[in-house]
């Protein structure tokens, strides 16, 4: 039978603030002994009050208008209590009744809408590290701020999955509110799926794959559960809803013990902390400060950079903004070289740590377009730009240094031709091009070129030449 | 409300704590007289009544982004728990 996945997915985003979510200790471990980032707080000691960290509502803000998001002017914080070793205080603080962020929707670049059901500020668990008898615990990320993102169930395929997390990911990094770091677990997707019979209007029963880390593996748990629910279904067998974790190596999902399905958190309010009240200046005020995002730049240079460069281009938010400053009439030609130069170099993405400035950019453009730079020597020029060495001294001063600046004074390159067509050995291709060999003219530029030292803009030296053999 | 044997298993369970036959006789008696007590405020017609969250009339307490210097060293709050290894916290194996 032919069935219909209807998919949602919760999406948890590390947000980059300086401290955590309730104490003033170092928010940023990358790269930090273990337990090195935590507080009393994080620790749970008794009599220790969280302390809410403004600036986490400023980026929830956001993130909510990134998302279209209503921000609700009135949340609190609850307690969601479970044991595990990962939370010495026994419960999570998380937005379970009021959260800040209403409904809202993501557009992917197809076209599909999905609805954001609500999103809300929590904080992050510790980390297990599992060894043969024993777990070691870290408790670096335990209270790291986390906005987790609730989708409807609009998602009906697993590239439509794949594409609402990488949209969500531009929109979380465009907005400036993460590092968006996935290898490091900054952005983790939990998918629910179920099937239903097609023209069916009862919804089947969902399993959830926990923990994804890569919209990749989103798509391909997704590409897994659909198989295997069909096969279930085919058999005339029932779903069971459950949660399965996803092997990345093996590419399936497997269900986890039931015991930790045993969902009864005994939400309850958390004294420790008073509502937030938004007024609307406020929300306005923050709201304000939202920069360009995807679907802006997508607007902005349609018509002016293709579609495809633009998808790839929009993977960092860095050049994009950069794209902002240059000149309008060089946008679409410094999209193709960062495009070229993503697709071509390895470590691309090295190069966009430390990009050129507008005005290297914009003055190489502008040699290109009055061709003192022919399109190989413009790529070699924006290629130094990265140059650690080279970046300072501007793409002119390069351009020189290198000696790939064409020549393109018509005076000095009919000189240059006359010297050419002057020598012996060029008569006979200047006989045959006047009898109507046309391929011989490739000759002769060549040796203009030669002449030149490679500087001649070879169409002005083909249209001299014409001139002169006619 | 009827609190059962199964109910005090169940909370216990949830809490990851083992109880011999006897506390969970105790601890249920106890746990229903608590319920009995509280449930008074059952008489009471609340319908009009917002819920109380929070008895102070306090709202949007936050602090600066900054970090601070902490009191506590990471060596003093290890050796707060039972066992460490490695400048972790060491447990049984859990999954």
């Amino acid at each position: 039978m032919k069935y219909v996945p209807t998919i949602g997915i919760e999406c948890h985003v590390q947000l980059c603030t300086k401290t955590k979510l309730f104490s003033e200790v170092d928010n940023d471990a990358r790269g930090k002994e273990p337990n090195s980032c935590v507080s009393p707080v994080c620790y749970a000691l008794p009599g220790m009050l969280p302390r809410l960290n403004g600036e986490a509502i400023r980026l929830a803000i956001l993130a909510g208008k990134a998302m279209n998001c209503e921000i609700n002017a009135h949340s609190r914080f609850d307690r969601k209590h479970y044991f595990y070793p990962d939370s010495p205080k026994g419960y999570q603080i998380t937005q379970f009744y009021e959260p800040i962020i209403g409904e809202g929707y993501v557009e992917l670049p197809s076209g599909t809408r999905v609805r954001i059901e609500h999103a809300h500020l929590e904080g992050d668990a510790g980390k297990l590290t599992h060894y043969d008898t024993y777990s070691l615990v870290d408790l670096n990320r335990v209270d790291t701020p986390l906005i987790e993102i609730v989708s409807q169930p609009d998602i009906h395929s697993a590239k439509d999955a794949h594409d609402y997390c990488k949209e969500l990911w531009r929109l979380m990094c465009f907005a400036g509110v993460t590092y968006g770091d996935l290898y490091n677990g900054n952005m983790r997707f939990d998918v629910n799926i179920s099937l239903a019979p097609e023209g069916s209007d009862v919804l089947g029963t969902r399993a959830e794959v926990k923990n994804l880390n890569s919209f990749r593996s989103v798509e391909r748990a997704v590409e897994f559960e659909i198989k295997r629910q069909s096969k279930i279904l085919d058999k005339g067998e029932k779903v069971v809803q459950e949660t399965r974790g996803w092997n990345d190596a093996s590419g399936e999902t497997t269900g986890q013990r039931s015991k930790e399905e045993a969902k009864d958190y005994r939400y309850m309010p958390e004294p420790d902390l008073p509502p937030i009240n938004l007024s609307a200046e406020f929300i306005a005020e923050e709201s304000a400060k939202l920069p360009m995002m995807p679907a802006d730049y997508r607007d902005k240079f349609k018509g002016v950079v293709a579609d495809d460069i633009l998808e790839i281009l929009l993977d960092y938010p860095s050049l994009m903004s950069k794209l902002k400053e240059i000149n309008e009439k060089y946008i679409k030609g410094v999209s193709n070289l960062f495009a070229s130069v993503l697709l071509a170099e390895e470590k691309s993405a090295e190069y966009l740590n430390d990009l050129p400035s507008s005005e290297d950019l914009n003055e190489l453009a502008e040699m290109n377009e009055k061709k003192e730079l022919s399109s190989t020597a413009t790529k070699e020029v924006f290629l130094r730009l990265f140059d650690p060495q080279m970046k300072g001294r501007g793409a002119k001063n390069i351009a020189k240094e290198l000696g790939l600046i064409q020549e393109n004074d018509l005076g000095a390159l009919e000189k240059i031709v006359d010297i050419v067509l002057a020598k012996p050995e060029t008569a006979k291709a200047q006989e045959d091009f006047k009898a109507g060999q046309e391929k011989v003219l490739g000759f002769l530029v060549g040796q203009v070129m030669k002449e030149s030292h490679g500087k001649a803009n070879p169409s002005a030296v083909q249209d001299i030449l014409r001139k002169k053999l006619k | 409300m009827e609190i059962k044997r199964e109910d005090i298993l169940h909370l216990a369970d949830l809490s990851e704590i083992r109880l011999s036959d006897t506390e969970v006789e105790s601890l249920g008696g106890d746990l229903r007289d608590i319920i009995k007590y509280i449930s008074q405020l059952d008489k009471l017609d609340t319908s009009d009544v917002e819920p109380t969250y929070q008895v102070f009339e306090m709202e949007n307490i936050w602090r600066d982004d900054t970090v601070l210097e902490q009191d506590a060293t990471r060596e003093q709050l290890l050796a707060l728990t039972k066992n460490e290894k490695d400048n972790q916290i060491k447990v049984p194996k859990v999954l």
